[in-house]
């Protein structure tokens, strides 16, 4: 389901938003495992579906770093100098457990009654 | 690029309210966050101008932005200290701003001010003191939430003691048992002082209210006082103060209320040879202010009394 496609019900979108909030954070702490800039992540992100905005996910990038999550170093090789970001040690077993609670998550909505598709085949 | 650009004036908006000492890192790393932007949109075939537009309206409002880098919140008070906010304002208010009302009328009227300039300076009081209220408890609160003080304060966590007691009806029978309690003695005190007299002074008693008052004054004050005993019992027996009674109360009330502040104003209410023989000197003065106080504090009781049976009576009808 795209945004579009619930655009004309604006309780569904504020839900959904809610929804995907925190998996930003867990596709951040998961995809800077091979070092990354700012607009590079961002591109990434959307490209596998993670729909964020520019002015989320820089604020963001900065907070994991003041947590200790990630680690930067700028990069000035090129020609135009870029912050890179790293996932470090701490960022590593936050994403383990993210990512864990997230599939338990999963799984228990999966159980839930109400699934249409599940239904169906039934 | 030597004019200064839409990108110049958006990052130096930014970093504006940004702690100084990551404005320099926040700068670079937003200008080559816009720049990889544009290029994107450039490659994709928009012209410069629009391309800037596009980004920096993407980017949004330069505040919010550097709120978001700053790690501040975008809301006055949030949801860890509003209740303790709003339960002390209205706790302050409950108690302030009434004895505000009070206490400016009462000094105005001792100071020999007329009734209006009394009520009007009663009210801008009443209103003075609750903007002020309002105002401080809030700034304290913003100013423990910005400082961050409220992250180090133990949370308090709520435990079911802390649930309100049920309201009292005010209908049970010890209410009806002590209203005609208080009436009997009230009159025995009242018709003793008339025939015998409260106060020895002297070497003979004499009477703490005016003698002129016996008997229509206090044969009228007294029928008044056994409706409302009357009130009580009927109230009792309805086992709820319902709006009729309440309007009762307040009609007996008034009824006691505006005689006695005439009374009062005529010099006719308390025995002024009472105080002319307690303070030879200043008996006058003093019975003068005295009249006064008097006055506010039955009025004070009077309204007191009809206000609590009206949320009574609100109350018991749910």
């Amino acid at each position: 389901m795209t945004e579009a496609d619930v655009r004309d019900e604006g309780g569904q979108i504020i839900h959904l938003q809610e929804l995907r909030r925190g998996t930003v954070v867990l596709a951040c702490l998961r995809l800077l495992v091979r070092p990354g800039y700012g607009y590079g992540l961002l591109e990434e992100l959307q490209a596998r579906g993670f729909d964020t905005d520019a002015n989320t996910l820089y604020p963001l990038l900065r907070r994991l770093e003041k947590q200790g999550h990630l680690a930067s170093e700028w990069n000035t090789d090129e020609a135009r100098p870029r912050k890179f970001y790293r996932t470090s040690d701490a960022g590593l077993r936050l994403a383990q457990t993210l990512t864990d609670d997230f599939r338990a998550i999963a799984e228990a909505i999966d159980a839930l009654p109400g699934n249409d598709r599940n239904d169906s085949e039934d | 690029m030597d004019a200064v650009t839409l990108t110049d004036r958006y990052v130096d908006a930014v970093i504006r309210t940004v702690p100084e000492r990551q404005r320099a890192d926040v700068a670079a790393e937003l200008r080559a966050a816009i720049a990889d932007q544009l290029d994107a949109r450039i490659e994709a075939g928009e012209d410069a101008a629009t391309a800037e537009r596009e980004v920096l309206t993407g980017l949004g409002d330069p505040d919010e932005l550097a709120a978001g880098y700053a790690d501040r919140p975008l809301h006055l008070l949030g949801p860890r200290l509003y209740l303790d906010w709003w339960r002390l304002v209205k706790l302050l208010l409950w108690i302030v701003v009434p004895l505000a009302a009070f206490g400016i009328s009462l000094g105005q009227t001792l100071s020999g001010a007329g009734i209006g300039e009394i009520i009007g300076s009663a009210v801008g009081g009443a209103i003075t003191a609750g903007v002020h209220i309002v105002f401080w408890t809030t700034l304290v609160f913003v100013v423990i939430e910005r400082s961050g003080a409220a992250a180090e304060m133990p949370r308090t966590t709520w435990t079911p003691e802390e649930l309100p007691e049920v309201r009292d009806t005010g209908a049970r029978f010890s209410d009806m048992l002590a209203s005609l309690i208080f009436f009997v003695v009230a009159a025995a005190v009242l018709v003793w002082d008339q025939l015998v007299g409260l106060v020895y002074l002297q070497g003979s008693w004499m009477p703490f209210f005016s003698p002129q008052l016996w008997p229509w004054w206090i044969g009228a004050l007294l029928a008044v006082m056994a409706v409302d005993a009357a009130l009580n019992i009927v109230v009792y027996l309805q086992r709820r103060w319902t709006m009729a009674a309440a309007a009762v109360n307040a009609v007996l009330n008034l009824l006691i209320l505006v005689p006695a502040v005439w009374l009062l104003s005529q010099s006719m209410l308390l025995n002024p040879e009472f105080w002319l023989t307690v303070i030879p000197d200043e008996g006058e003065k003093v019975f003068g202010i005295l009249s006064i106080i008097t006055g506010f504090g039955i009025a004070g009781v009077a309204i007191w009394d009809a206000v609590d049976a009206f949320l009574k009576a609100r109350r018991s009808r749910r």
